[in-house]
């Protein structure tokens, strides 16, 4: 990481409330988030369910608006969801009367690409997820995991500055997950693009960030942040490495009181 | 599964198709008996014998062909405006949920009033001939659509809209390439109860407001007592409907193929 901060999405003191209606005060989403994301780091958002990692990724992708504070990209403040800023959903959201090839020209045809040049572009991108050769299935017809390569692909078709990935791969089975965990780390390697990744799994968490923000619940709020001190490219044989066990144990220790308050198991000892 | 379970499962579906056969057979046999036997009076009832006769006699003479080209005609000039305005409708009031906030009490206002009820207005309007026809036929499907597709947009999936939006979908690509296309798994069975209804709607309607079609046909007969007209007319109009839904849940299958098997995704 360069010395000078290269501060790419700037979130300053950030709260969000949901009015519910019958409640006179609504839920407390998150409230006095301050967050600097650098250009090109690979940042996760970690927590347990409520802490609103995934309100703060909606916020910085502009689906919703902050209801005090404010959000910049590269100084100047999300008014709405574009094209810089794509997102990879936990459910896919792939569009399913397109077949994946359609789905991942969408962006491209949003630009008004040619036709003729946005295929040839998709079926790059479709290469890079291994998903050659699947182009003319439908969502409906592929497994999970491809899925979920082809919503990449998808995201990453309208060279976004940044990718969001609101637990992307919290739908997939162990196995599946993991593949999936190298394959966002190649990419995210080859292609150099700032990403901000939430998911509630420490494994994951270590595996594929720079710095992880570590978040706690009600009202949701950045507890702390940890430096992740592994090389990249990150490859399958570091999870056995001292440091990815040592942090994830620390990581596991300060959120244990979190998930234990979750799970409604806070009697027993430790 | 090997070929023994394929052709177990193609044996009951035939018999499955031939217990369905059966049911009708014993239902055609049995009224045919009775009206030969005189239990029943073949000038309220005529045998089916005797309708099969007159459907090939007026099949021939091309008399029942211009009658139900007639009220084909009418039932698709009027669904044809039905389904145009019901979608187009159905969209910006499901989109806009200000819009729909002041129109939808006038549309449930209107809609519990039966087609039937306008036929005086529709002929005072309009006259007697194709235009009241249309307008009925009109009438009884553009609630179906309407209804449907208000309830297609407003339960849109709000991450699709989100995914288009991040991916740079201006309006214009998102009503055409996303919310219609989300849409039509519930606008298409719409569309197919709104033909349902238009085909009923015209029958009624000719058998007050036309000079030619099927219900004008079933309308005549009865006062000239050909019993056995009606009951042709009526079994012609029942073919056609029945025709007409197998092939909207055929263009179904085609139009929306990703609905075809599996989960949503």
């Amino acid at each position: 990481m360069s010395e000078r901060k290269d501060v790419q999405i700037s979130v300053r003191d950030v709260a969000k409330r949901f009015d519910s209606r019958g409640a006179d005060e609504g839920i407390t989403a998150l409230s006095a988030v301050n967050l600097e994301i650098l250009r090109g780091e690979f940042l996760v958002l970690l927590g347990p369910s409520g802490c609103g990692k995934s309100t703060l990724l909606n916020l910085i992708a502009g689906f919703l608006k902050p209801s005090s504070g404010s959000i910049l990209h590269d100084g100047a403040a999300v008014a709405g969801p574009d094209r810089r800023r794509t997102v990879v959903f936990q459910e896919y959201a792939l569009f399913p009367w397109m077949t994946v090839q359609q789905n991942v020209e969408f962006g491209l045809k949003a630009q008004g690409m040619p036709q003729r040049e946005r295929r040839g572009v998709a079926r790059d991108l479709l290469s890079v997820v291994r998903l050659s050769g699947f182009e003319d299935r439908y969502p409906h017809e592929i497994s999970g995991g491809m899925k979920q390569r082809a919503a990449i692909a998808r995201a990453i078709a309208p060279s976004p500055d940044i990718l969001l990935m609101d637990e992307p791969f919290g739908a997939l089975d162990a196995q599946t997950r993991v593949l999936l965990q190298e394959e966002i780390a190649r990419i995210s390697a080859e292609t150099g693009k700032t990403i901000v990744f939430v998911t509630h799994s420490i494994d994951e968490a270590v595996f594929l960030g720079d710095r992880i923000v570590v978040m706690s619940s009600r009202p949701g709020r950045v507890r702390e942040i940890y430096p992740v001190e592994l090389a990249r490219p990150r490859v399958a044989a570091m999870r056995v490495d001292a440091a990815f066990r040592d942090l994830v144990d620390k990581l596991w220790t300060s959120l244990r009181p979190d998930w234990r308050a979750e799970t409604g198991d806070v009697a027993q000892p430790a | 599964m090997g070929d023994r379970g394929i052709n177990a499962m193609k044996l009951t579906r035939l018999s499955g198709s031939f217990r369905r056969f059966i049911g009708i057979g014993l239902l055609i046999v049995a009224w045919q008996a009775l009206a030969t036997f005189n239990v029943i009076n073949p000038f309220l009832l005529p045998p089916p014998s005797r309708l099969v006769a007159t459907f090939w006699d007026m099949l021939i003479d091309g008399s029942l062909l211009i009658h139900a080209a007639s009220s084909l005609e009418r039932v698709v000039v009027g669904f044809a405006a039905a389904a145009a305005i019901g979608t187009v409708l159905g969209v910006v009031l499901g989109w806009w949920p200000a819009i729909s906030e002041q129109l939808i009490p006038v549309v449930e206002a209107v809609r519990p009033i039966p087609p039937i009820a306008w036929t005086p207005l529709a002929i005072l309007w309009f006259g007697i001939g194709n235009a009241p026809s249309y307008f009925l036929v009109f009438i009884g499907a553009v609630f179906p659509v309407f209804i449907n597709t208000f309830a297609a947009v407003r339960g849109l999936d709000r991450t699709q809209v989100n995914a288009a939006l991040c991916l740079g979908a201006g309006p214009r690509l998102l009503i055409t390439d996303v919310v219609v296309p989300a849409s039509l798994p519930v606008i298409f069975p719409g569309l197919r109860i709104a033909l349902g209804v238009g085909w009923m709607c015209v029958v009624a309607a000719e058998l007050i407001a036309a000079q030619s079609g099927l219900g004008y046909l079933i309308q005549q007969s009865r006062m000239l007592l050909q019993t056995q007209v009606v009951l042709t007319g009526m079994i012609t109009i029942g073919m056609i409907g029945f025709a007409m839904n197998a092939g909207m849940v055929w263009l179904e299958r085609r139009l929306i193929p990703w609905k075809a098997g599996g989960p949503r995704s």
